[in-house]
């Protein structure tokens, strides 16, 4: 058991983070289990202690009689200066156990710029950084989460990852392993692999042979064990309904980012953005019941004794019943002073007025993304948006008494020309001046926000080269210079990040050799901007003998094999194909929803399908 | 409005929590234990709650002090019963009283509970790592001196403080052990106060005390006033 002195935190900022003790943490006798399960996220606790997918996987596993979940962040710089110094390993949370001491270490993978933080928590926790070196008493390491889509640039850290929804296939794997280990652990390390990569949405790495070609690029990946399957699909819940949901969140002493509960509508979103990789790879959509939702909303507030709820999912104005939901939360939790919120609006009246119920006087912000500035790109991005869908919008925020408008864009997108960029400051400006013309007087605050545009794995823009930093930096002077408006406010993201998250993300097996350099050179909290070190990560690719152009900027050919066609969501190769020429033509593909289907494979391929509690009787899609 | 006041604790467990954390950790305990709790007006309304003195972070303490406000009168062992179940580890339930409130031919109100503070005693214990003697005779120069001061750098100002007009009684020295045990009773006013962890710091550096400072723990055990337990008071 690690215990940490007072000196040590007295001398480190936010010392709740290291200290554990939360109401609702479940402490298990560690000799009573069988199965000791390490959930980590390698970022801070505020950020780690604020995801959904982890509180989840927490209750689920610790509902098993014969599994303890414990969790473990990553440590702060300053605190990862002294556990050094002292020598002091990772530890959990719980019972302040070593992390090496757990059977299974789960990362979730929520961004590739968190991957030097990986082998960081691995490096401090004692554990040996690539499979290869991990022997039979080691943790076993194991991914899931949006990154898994494509593991490859750090599958040789890994011994295996969970592909899609984890609910059940967690269960399974600590099953597995309980059996594996009882029978007296045949097989070792690899026998126990051989056992989980039966499971379906298992992906052990170290079971394939990759090779690449003569100029160098990627060219097959194959099974060389029998259990290993030439293809590996997520896995999907059929009915959310039927699955365990967070009841009794671990409530932190600390402030932690999202400090509220999070109730989860529903999964997936098909209104089909050619960018969005979640809009591909949560297919297809399912929803939970009303009734299901409020039962859980009152399990929650009573667990938790939280005032402020947030009605999560991708798109959540999308959910079919969400007036009559929204109607019978109010009458629920009325005269208790639960506050409600919606992450996400969809550019609509109903929304807003949606909004404008739910913050009842408070009035916030309201935030929009039409993602591009021009009707022709916003086409070739199936956004279905209209500069007139926005305007109304606008309008009844601004007749609601709304001050303040955040619009999300996205600059170098598949077709961009400069026309488009300064087309993002003109819509800025519309926006502004309408609340002028409805309120006759200035006063508003409309704020852009404008990311750079990452291609990635199993998007119809998976094949699209990335811009080149210089090209993003004067894509972003000009729309400086582009906005005349005082009301209109620019900020942008750091090119820099988003070209080398460009080549990450679609990276191979041998970007594992550069993220360990980038690591062993000091890179980690890559995602913190401040602790970006460009340098560092520029050397280690130099040092590699990789060209990190190749992979950010390069476009590939549609006949091209990638590196993470063998771990999919279901998505075929010929929809996204389908969809890109569909973009270049910029042509719109309708949501499936209630509309017509549009071939994506996903249904067909992982046996699922849509629930929409309003898709009525008759208009059920033709499946294809 | 019926109002109550709560004599809580702040354990090993939560000690590095800010003051303003534990309000808010309260505030969900209060929310949880389904309290008729009354709330401020205004667009994003607050219970009716105060503290009284701030502890430092890392310090515990077995009186820390809470005035609440319901709707309904409750009997008084309902609500310590059902506030004792909702609160998290780190947190115990000592005491609860209804805050009776003098009639209005009485006069004024209530003070606020931060105005009753007058006193607090704390427990310090720190590893002895020397000469029982020297530590002994450490505390006794510094209860001798008749003016002691503390240079209190914060990140927004830095001032000299005269410590012993703060001193209530000399600090005793005790033994627990291996440990040092120092019990402090310093003067908590409007206008100031001093730490004990400033104190120790001093006892330390001026005046030789032998103790592994790196593993010193600091305990409130009483904040009083009028030479009562705050929850006398009520």
């Amino acid at each position: 058991m690690i215990k940490l002195e007072p000196e040590i935190l007295q001398a480190v900022e936010k010392p709740a983070r290291y200290t554990g003790h939360e109401l609702n943490a479940v402490h298990k006798d560690w000799d009573e289990v069988d199965c000791h399960f390490a959930l980590a996220m390698a970022d801070t606790y505020e950020v780690g202690m604020s995801n959904l997918g982890l509180k989840i996987l927490y209750e689920v596993l610790n509902n098993r009689q014969d599994t303890a979940c414990e969790r473990v962040y990553a440590p702060w710089t300053d605190m990862e200066a002294i556990m050094r110094d002292r020598s002091i390993p990772l530890f959990s949370l719980e019972s302040f156990t070593e992390i090496k001491n757990f059977d299974f270490l789960g990362f979730t993978l929520q961004y590739e710029m968190i991957y030097s933080n990986i082998l960081n928590m691995l490096d401090l926790a004692g554990i040996p950084i690539w499979t290869k070196d991990r022997n039979d008493e080691d943790t076993f390491i194991v991914g899931g989460g949006p990154t898994v889509y494509n593991t490859e640039p750090i599958a040789d850290f890994f011994d295996f990852f969970i592909l899609g929804e984890g609910e059940e296939v967690i269960s399974e794997v600590a099953k597995t392993f309980v059996k594996w280990k009882r029978e007296g652990k045949p097989g070792g390390r690899k026998g126990f692999l051989k056992e989980v990569a039966k499971l379906e949405g298992i992906y052990v790495p170290s079971f394939y042979n990759v090779k690449y070609n003569e100029k160098g690029y990627f060219s097959s990946i194959e099974p060389k064990e029998p259990e290993a399957r030439d293809k590996i699909y997520k896995r999907v819940i059929r009915d959310l309904d039927s699955v365990h949901f967070v009841e009794k969140p671990v409530m932190p002493y600390i402030g932690i980012v999202h400090d509220r509960i999070m109730l989860e509508l529903f999964r997936g979103c098909t209104r089909g953005c050619r960018f969005c990789q979640a809009g591909t790879s949560y297919r297809p959509i399912r929803e939970r019941s009303r009734e299901y939702l409020r039962e859980l909303a009152r399990k929650l507030v009573d667990s938790s004794g939280y005032n402020e709820m947030s009605l999560t999912s991708l798109s959540s104005a999308d959910y079919s019943c969400l007036g009559e939901l929204v109607d019978d939360l109010f009458a629920d939790f009325e005269g208790e002073k639960v506050s409600f919120s919606l992450p996400s609006l969809r550019i609509d009246s109903f929304s807003i007025d949606l909004a404008h119920k739910m913050q009842q006087v408070r009035k916030s912000g309201l935030t929009f993304a039409p993602e591009a500035g021009t009707q022709r790109l916003r086409d070739v991005i199936n956004k279905g948006v209209t500069e007139e869908n926005l305007m109304t919008a606008v309008e009844a925020a601004f007749k609601q008494g709304w001050k303040q408008v955040k619009l999300y864009f996205m600059m170098g997108l598949p077709t961009e020309t400069d026309e488009d960029i300064v087309g993002i400051a003109r819509l800025a400006e519309k926006v502004a001046r309408k609340y002028k013309e409805v309120k006759g007087k200035w006063g508003v605050t409309v704020t852009i926000s404008v990311s750079c545009f990452v291609p990635k794995p199993h998007t119809p823009f998976q094949w699209f080269g990335q811009l080149p930093k210089d090209e993003f930096e004067r894509r972003q002077r000009l729309l400086k210079d582009s906005i005349t408006e005082r009301a209109v406010k620019f900020h942008y993201h750091d090119a820099r990040v988003s070209v080398l998250e460009g080549a990450i993300s679609r990276g191979d097996r041998r970007i594992s050799q550069v993220i360990y350099q980038a690591w062993k050179d000091g890179a980690k909290f890559d995602g913190w901007t401040d602790l970006f070190k460009e340098d560092v990560w520029h050397e280690a690719f130099r040092k590699c003998g990789i060209d990190m152009k190749e992979y950010s900027e390069r476009t590939r050919d549609f006949d091209e094999p990638l590196p993470w066609e063998h771990t999919t969501p279901g998505v075929s190769k010929d929809f996204l194909k389908r969809e890109w020429n569909k973009a270049v033509a910029e042509q719109l593909t309708e949501d499936c929803r209630r509309g017509k289907c549009s071939g994506c494979g996903v249904c067909p391929s992982l046996k699922v399908d849509i629930v929409d509690w309003k898709r009525k009787e008759g208009e059920v899609k033709a499946n294809v | 409005m019926y109002k109550y006041r709560a004599q809580l604790t702040k354990g090993d467990e939560i000690r590095y929590i800010s003051h303003l954390d534990y309000a808010g950790v309260m505030e969900r305990a209060i929310r949880r234990a389904k309290l008729p709790a009354a709330y401020t007006e205004g667009f994003n309304p607050h219970l009716k709650m105060s503290f009284a003195s701030p502890l430092s972070l890392g310090v515990t303490s077995d009186a820390e002090y809470m005035d609440f406000e319901l709707t309904k009168p409750l009997c008084q062992p309902e609500i310590f019963d059902k506030l004792s179940a909702a609160l998290p580890p780190g947190i115990r339930l000592i005491k609860l009283k209804p805050v009776k409130e003098p009639k209005p031919c009485e006069g004024k109100k209530h003070k606020a509970l931060m105005a009753e503070v007058e006193q607090g005693i704390y427990e310090v214990v720190a590893p002895l790592i020397g000469d029982w003697d020297v530590a002994v005779k450490a505390v006794e120069r510094y209860n001798a001196a008749s003016e002691v001061n503390y240079h209190r750098v914060t990140p927004k100002k830095t001032r000299d403080i005269e410590v012993k007009q703060y001193m209530i009684e000399p600090v005793k020295i005790g033994m627990s052990g291996d440990w040092v045990k120092l019990t402090m009773n310093i003067s908590i006013t409007q206008t100031g106060s001093i730490k004990p962890a400033e104190i120790l710091e001093l006892l330390y550096n001026e005046y030789g005390l032998p103790v592994a400072l790196g593993r010193a723990l600091i305990n409130r055990c009483k904040l009083m006033g009028q030479g009562k337990d705050l929850i006398d008071l009520v």
